[in-house]
């Protein structure tokens, strides 16, 4: 008797796991964003997106949130603004599970959008499934890389962006303003964009301090990498028990909790710093504001917008995309970063722009 | 006293061993073994909480799988509260409110209409996932930061007091106070000896004039106020923000660590101890560069553990005797 009511316990509880899942991502399906307030002759629903005029995108987050303050917002705001200038309709997904990215990818290519956005290295195969089995939608994968020697598809492409340099710069701007030549990074999840931010702001801090260490720590967990805030807080805090002075938040909600666990620091804003990531976090962060000098970028709106208008023209190639990347302004911490500083990791920035500096790194 | 140790070798003897060893490394790198116990404490506190929930529920006689969805919805009602209203304490209130009312659901359900504990408590979660998801509003902050103390002569003691005493959060220096309590509770005082009773064998204590009814609404009600009280520690301290499902499984992690810690208070809160200091490991390996021990491997370790202990200690290791079962009185 009692066995069986622990099987039906473990069994309930996988089943409550999989019910929130599903539940979580058809319901916010319904939230879309719309498309171009005011603009005339712009479309309000999904019901002509097989017209040849009519041209609908359709964007899937990964397991994250359209309002992350980070990765998935910047696509979702990039994709909103093309919507906006080619005067056409635009819807959001996001992505409770993994194992959804098809189910979720078809609700748009069901109804015959012209284009879809995956966001995420994690959907990439998921993408090029889709693009195998929708040959008339076209399909962009932000922070994915198709490998043209396997990857046949004509209608997917993918962006990527030199997250290394971001991260080099930011590495190198902590190398030159840490006092305890201990530095951190709090991360999400162990993929190659958020490796390539790490590797490159080791690289980064190494090449301004030669002397300095660096404590890089990835979360632990497969499928709340990038959103356990208390996670991020409490390794912060831990690395600030080590001396470290600069923490580099980069994973999602979970970076996010890192920014925030400095900015409540003793000393948080004179001798204690973090540095945030993917979008200006200044922004979409505030309670870091005490503590953010300044966050490691990626052009991810601009990259989304261009890439759809130029997927709308139809000279779309099949080919990768390299977006850009680099530092976000350091805002309220302009006048107390120092100026020999400040034209140090401009250089920086520029060289790395400009190919005469390489930041080393490989994954 | 003597005979207290004699009854419990195994445990004296653990403790003894883990405290001298926590002392040892104290002692030869302070800075790293202090951060390190900090971690451990911080990631320990809604665990604890939350197994205390876990332990009342069963003790009484209720599963209870909702924990998670209580943790959930209070610690979006704590943000939130304090942030609309501009007022900690009013967020904290509605927070363990919250975890109260939800308490009061569950109890309600399955208690009184004798409803399938675990499907009540599916409902639960999947319920709060849903609803702090819809209302949840990016942009808000906390109008302050929750008051961290050190305790004047306690928070001087080396290891010990620095890690639990000196500049905690009011939330982490309470759960101390409310483990020890239900500890006292559940086996020195008459409340107690009913818990267990009607947990066990319902009918007979029924028989005795317990009113198992009432005993178990109001005790897993009640046992609500502490999951709310874990879900304000989330989104109120540890971290000053709530996002969705920040909850992050820690609800189920907490009824692992019930459990591991055979639905006994003080034992669960070494449990969650014992898990924190296990992750704060890992990720110090992990920093450090000695091993590079796979993180996702490290975040299954506390259902292995679970698993492990289950295997070896089965039969001497048992759940309370009517969990899950509906208490129908005879006669009606």
């Amino acid at each position: 008797m009692k066995a069986s009511r622990y099987l039906a316990a473990g069994a309930a509880t996988v089943l409550a796991l999989g019910l929130t899942a599903c539940g979580g991502s058809t319901g916010s399906s319904s939230s879309a964003g719309g498309s171009s307030g005011g603009a005339a002759g712009a479309p309000t629903d999904d019901s002509k997106c097989a017209d040849a005029e009519v041209f609908c995108i359709g964007l899937v987050t990964d397991t994250g949130k359209v309002d992350d303050k980070s990765f998935n917002q910047a696509a979702h705001e990039g994709a909103k603004k093309a919507a906006e200038e080619l005067k056409g309709f635009y819807k959001y997904v996001e992505t409770q599970d993994a194992k959804d990215y098809a189910a979720n990818m078809a609700q748009f290519t069901n109804k015959k959008y012209d284009a879809v956005v995956t966001v995420g290295f994690l959907m990439t195969d998921a993408t090029i499934e889709a693009a195998k089995a929708s040959p008339d939608t076209k399909f962009i994968g932000v922070d994915q890389f198709y490998d043209p020697a396997k990857v046949t598809v004509k209608n997917a492409t993918g962006i990527q962006y030199p997250e290394d340099q971001a991260g080099y710069a930011a590495g190198y701007l902590a190398g030159l303003m840490t006092k305890t030549n201990k530095i951190g990074q709090v991360l999400g999840l162990e993929i190659p964009p958020v490796q390539k931010f790490a590797k490159g702001y080791e690289a980064g801090a190494k090449a301004s301090n030669p002397g300095i260490s660096v404590a890089t720590v990835y979360h632990p967990a497969g499928d709340n990498a990038f959103n356990d805030p208390t996670w991020g807080a409490a390794e912060a805090q831990k690395q600030l028990g080590q001396g470290a002075d600069i923490i580099f938040g980069a994973g999602g909600n979970t970076g996010n909790g890192a920014l925030q666990e400095v900015a409540k620091a003793d000393g948080a804003g004179e001798s204690k710093f973090c540095i945030g990531v993917d979008t200006d976090q200044w922004n979409t962060v505030p309670a870091a504001q005490k503590c953010l000098i300044t966050s490691a970028t990626k052009e991810l709106s601009q990259s989304v917008t261009d890439t759809l208008k130029t997927a709308q023209k139809g000279d779309f190639e099949g080919l990768t995309t390299m977006g850009s990347a680099g530092l976000a302004p350091f805002h309220d911490f302009d006048s107390k970063i120092p100026a020999d500083v400040k034209t140090k990791v401009e250089k920086v920035v520029a060289d790395l722009k400009s190919g005469s500096l390489k930041t080393g790194v490989t994954l | 006293m003597s005979e207290w140790i004699s009854r419990n070798k195994m445990t004296v003897g653990l403790g003894a061993v883990v405290l001298v060893l926590a002392y040892l490394y104290y002692f030869a790198d302070k800075t790293t073994a202090l951060s390190m116990y900090r971690y451990s404490w911080s990631y320990a506190v809604p665990l604890v909480l939350c197994a205390m929930v876990g332990v009342i529920g069963e003790r009484s006689g209720v599963v209870n799988i909702g924990i998670e969805g209580q943790l959930l919805v209070s610690a979006f009602a704590g943000f939130f509260g304090a942030a609309y209203s501009g007022s900690l304490l009013v967020g904290v209130l509605a927070g363990v409110g919250c975890g109260l009312i939800l308490g009061g659901f569950l109890a309600w359900t399955t208690v009184k209409w004798r409803m399938d504990q675990i499907i009540a408590g599916v409902v639960l979660n999947i319920v709060a996932t849903g609803i702090t998801s819809f209302y949840y509003k990016p942009g808000q902050l906390l109008p302050a930061l929750m008051p961290h103390v050190s305790i004047p002569v306690l928070s001087k003691i080396p290891l010990i007091g620095e890690v639990f005493f000196k500049g905690t959060g009011v939330i982490a220096l309470l759960a101390i106070v409310i483990v020890i309590g239900i500890h006292l509770a559940l086996f020195k005082t008459r409340w107690g000896l009913r818990t267990r009773a009607i947990g066990e064998y319902p009918s007979a204590a029924d028989t005795a004039g317990i009113n198992v009814i009432r005993m178990r609404l109001v005790n897993v009600t009640l046992a609500g106020a502490l999951a709310g009280l874990a879900g304000v520690f989330l989104s109120m301290d540890s971290t000053s923000s709530f996002e969705r499902g920040m909850s992050a499984g820690r609800g189920f992690l907490a009824l692992a660590i019930m459990i591991f810690g055979a639905w006994r208070p003080l034992r669960a809160a070494a449990a969650a101890l014992f898990f924190g200091f296990v992750t704060a490991a890992a990720s110090q390996l992990q920093a450090d560069r000695v091993i590079n021990v796979p993180p996702q491997l490290v975040g299954t370790l506390p259902y292995v553990m679970t698993l492990v202990v289950l295997a070896v200690a089965a039969g001497k290791v048992r759940a309370p005797g009517a969990v899950g079962q509906p208490f129908v009185k005879e006669g009606k």
